[in-house]
């Protein structure tokens, strides 16, 4: 709606005011004129003065200084001017002015159109947009634009009815234009949405499949004795696997090296060929043992089974006296010169003893000494064969491990064994002359573990010290115990310097039951008992003998009671803290050895250097032994050792040519204890504790009947 | 001729033996000790009710392994099934009760 302002603004044109003018004058003058009275009288001059009426752009009526009291700033502030037009009304056309490029090529464009087409976009105006018709995109039309305009024209010319002439002359023209324009103009901002979709693939169906999960099945049934079994089996198993724990520990303890005994009877009897690995050297040193063991049986059948069942039948014939039947002889090549020190079973398989090969007779040396452990089974070679640098004096097993055994030498030196790992090295030895005793060694004994398992023993020597030794991880550690020094002034050596004298110790016993005191036995026949919490002191000093001491033995049933042995042909029993013996046997020869039997409390067996063994049983024969037997030849042979096996009546004795003889002992020395009709109830063990009770009152009593005992006995004796 | 060692052991006292006893089982070890703890847990929870014992384990196996578990808690019973390899599990527990867990 464009106005047009310039036909406005032109001066209104004067030559039609003059006519008007014209005319009222000759009005006038033809009648009167009627004036108000007040009207003012205006000369011609005045009257004809021309007034200009000037239109100007402003409203010059608008007030243009208003103001207005803002109590926000506390003063008066201008009001902006208001403006003289206001729009009432607006609306934007979809035309396009006919003169421009756009609606010319428009024009030009559908000038050659016919109506038909006309027709179709008629069609199409009122089509909401956004439809789906694309094709139709470039035209809309606005039927109401040509009829504004028009209104646009008449409005024009009421308001200027001077200018009529010119807007007819226009609206001539757009008359002109009309049928040429009748299609529509539209611009550029009239559009519809375009829209396009693209090319749709067509789905495609593709399967794969994965392999399946490895299934398996699994049945079984559930009852409750399988239940109870299977914990029964794991449980068994745990157990073992303890044990074996318990084992490794042990072994771990003992650093020794792997190798297991040397497979010496397979090179002895075959040659074996150096190619083999020593697992399967170990292969055929297994089966020729077998092998070995089956020619034993053999061979030694008839021995084997009077062993096992022969009883002396005369024996029933023969009151209060008994025979040895002699079984195996033991003996090996290469300790035939050697003396038995020291025989032992072994405290776990009771068929298995342990010898030690040293020697007594001090002119004629051997450079080397052997521990050999023989079994009942081959009485033909021994299992194992330790040899040592020096002459083997005496050993021990220990209690709880049976395979660890220690060995006193004749130089002073001593080494333990771990036999189960290896023979042919001892595990531990000692190896300076700090460690080792100064002189020959001739008892060693295990005692109970330390209260954090470190096994220890004690040893005794001629140099007169009782030493502990304690196995540590590496080495042994030496504690020395006490310094067995004589009770007598100090003799002077040589250069006048006083030293003090000690006894030669040989024997060292524990007290079974109480763990802190121990004897021991010297070469001055004397007896110390000692405790271990004392280092310069003896609990009591009992006067035995007059020549060595060689063993002391403790009664199996009763602690109180020991019994000792010497070179000077006799054998005492003693009890505890008592100075004098309760009983004296005297042998006739010297007594290398004695010993309780396990079986009874009142018997024990004792061998002699004239080659003979005594068995005692002090309720049958308080004065002379029960069984009285040369077991080897008196001549040649001197008996050194004597050792009750605990499972079986045999008993081994050991002689100075290296010679083991295993006797059986006959029914009579071996009669058990019967009950007393009331006491039918009471077991073996009480009885023999009975027994021997009941024989120590008797002898007790009254001092000087002990002492008769022992005169009259040895008197007996040597007669 | 001579026999062996000393003489046998003391004749053991009968034990009723309580501990969870796997008796069969390819789970990695990890998934079984769970297992296990989850079968104590539960064996222990409901000692009288071995179908809610069940089904706490076979709800904790799926929330913890992935669904398809399955559960048998009894004291005597036979089975025959099929399982996922890596996924079975068979013991007893309390001397009485065996569980067998199994995923397929």
């Amino acid at each position: 709606m464009p106005p047009k302002p310039a036909t406005k603004k032109k001066k209104v044109a004067s030559p039609n005011r003059v006519e008007v003018d014209d005319d009222l004058e000759e009005w006038k003058k033809s009648k009167q004129l009627l004036k108000p009275k007040d009207q003012i009288e205006l000369q011609d001059f005045e009257l004809k003065e021309l007034v200009g009426r000037t239109l100007v752009m402003t409203n010059n009526q608008i007030p243009n200084n208003i103001v207005e009291f803002s109590y926000v700033e506390k003063s008066f502030i201008p009001v902006p001017q208001v403006t003289n037009y206001i729009v009432a009304y607006e609306c934007r056309g979809t035309i396009i002015h006919r003169d421009t490029e756009e609606a010319k090529a428009i024009i030009a464009g559908t000038d050659g159109e016919d109506g038909g087409m006309l027709n179709v976009y008629k069609s199409l105006i009122f089509t909401p947009i956004g439809s789906e018709e694309f094709e139709d995109k470039d035209k809309e039309k606005d039927e109401e634009a040509p009829a504004e305009q028009e209104d646009v024209g008449e409005s024009e010319g009421v308001e200027a009815p001077v200018e009529e002439k010119a807007d007819e002359e226009k609206k001539e023209e757009e008359e002109e234009i009309k049928p040429v324009s009748a299609k529509k103009l539209t611009n550029q901002f009239n559009f519809c949405e375009r829209a396009a979709l693209t090319y749709t693939q067509p789905p495609r169906m593709q399967e794969t499949q994965t392999t399946p999960p490895p299934v398996k099945t699994f049945s079984g049934n559930v009852l409750q004795w399988i239940i109870y079994d299977s914990y029964q089996i794991d449980y068994a198993e745990q157990l073992e696997e303890k044990e074996r724990e318990r084992e490794r520990k042990e072994k771990d303890k003992a650093p020794v090296s792997k190798y297991l005994g040397p497979p010496r009877k397979s090179k002895k009897k075959l040659p074996v060929k150096k190619g083999f690995s020593e697992e399967q050297e170990m292969r055929i040193f297994e089966c020729w043992k077998v092998l070995e063991r089956m020619i034993n049986l053999n061979t030694y059948d008839e021995i084997a089974k009077d062993y096992r069942y022969w009883e002396d039948p005369s024996d029933e014939f023969r009151e209060e006296e008994g025979t040895l039947l002699p079984l195996w002889k033991y003996s090996y090549d290469k300790t035939k010169k050697h003396t038995v020190t020291h025989i032992c079973w072994n405290p776990w398989y009771y068929d298995l003893f342990i010898v030690c090969f040293g020697y007594l007779e001090f002119l004629k040396p051997l450079t080397e000494g052997f521990i050999c452990l023989f079994t009942i089974k081959n009485p033909s070679y021994p299992e194992t064969i330790c040899l040592t640098e020096s002459a083997v004096m005496c050993s021990d097993i220990h209690p709880k491990y049976p395979y660890m055994m220690v060995c006193g030498m004749f130089d002073g030196n001593i080494q333990v064994y771990n036999i189960q790992a290896s023979a042919k090295q001892p595990a531990y030895m000692t190896k300076s002359h700090e460690t080792k005793h100064s002189g020959i060694i001739w008892a060693i004994k295990w005692v109970p573990d330390l209260p954090d398992g470190e096994l220890n023993f004690y040893s005794v020597s001629n140099d007169g010290k009782v030493n502990n030794y304690v196995l540590m991880q590496t080495e042994l550690s030496l504690t020395t115990i006490i310094n067995l020094y004589l009770d007598r002034d100090a003799a002077a050596g040589p250069d006048g310097t006083l030293v003090k004298l000690k006894a030669c110790a040989t024997y060292i016993v524990l007290h079974p039951s109480n763990p802190i005191v121990y004897m021991v036995g010297t070469e001055e026949g004397l007896i110390y008992k000692c405790s271990i919490n004392y280092n310069a002191q003896y609990l009591m000093t009992y006067q035995a003998h007059t020549m060595p001491v060689y063993k002391i033995h403790y009664n199996k049933y009763n602690s109180s009671v020991f019994i000792s042995c010497s070179g000077d042909w006799r054998i005492k029993i003693w009890e505890d803290n008592r100075a004098d013996p309760l009983f004296v046997f005297d042998l006739g020869a010297s007594v290398m050895d004695v010993e309780w039997a396990p079986y009874s409390s009142t018997v024990f067996g004792a061998v002699t250097a004239e080659g003979k063994v005594y068995v005692y049983d002090l309720n049958v024969n308080k004065y002379k032994p029960i069984c009285t037997q040369a077991v080897v030849s008196k001549k040649r042979n001197k008996l050194t050792t004597i050792a009750f096996n605990y499972n079986m009546p045999i008993v081994i004795v050991g002689d100075d040519k290296g010679m083991v003889t295993c006797v059986k002992l006959s029914p009579n020395l071996r009669v058990p204890c019967k009950p007393p009709k009331k006491q039918q109830h009471l077991d073996q063990w009480t009885l023999q504790c009975m027994k021997l009770d009941r024989l120590l009152a008797l002898v007790r009593e009254p001092s000087v009947l002990a002492v008769h005992t022992d005169i009259s006995v040895s008197d007996k004796s040597t007669i | 001729m001579a026999d062996a060692g000393e003489g046998a052991p003391a004749e053991q006292k009968k034990i009723v033996h309580t501990y969870p006893l796997v008796k069969n089982s390819d789970m990695p070890e990890e998934m079984k000790q769970e297992a296990i703890d989850m079968v104590v847990t539960a064996c222990e929870k409901f000692a009288s009710n071995n179908e809610a014992a069940a089904k706490m384990i076979k709800d904790q196996m799926d929330k913890k392994f992935g669904p398809p578990f399955h559960v048998v808690v009894g004291e005597g019973y036979g089975f025959e099934i099929s399982y996922e390899c890596l996924n079975l599990l068979y013991m007893f527990f309390g001397g009485n009760v065996a569980v067998i867990i199994w995923k397929c």
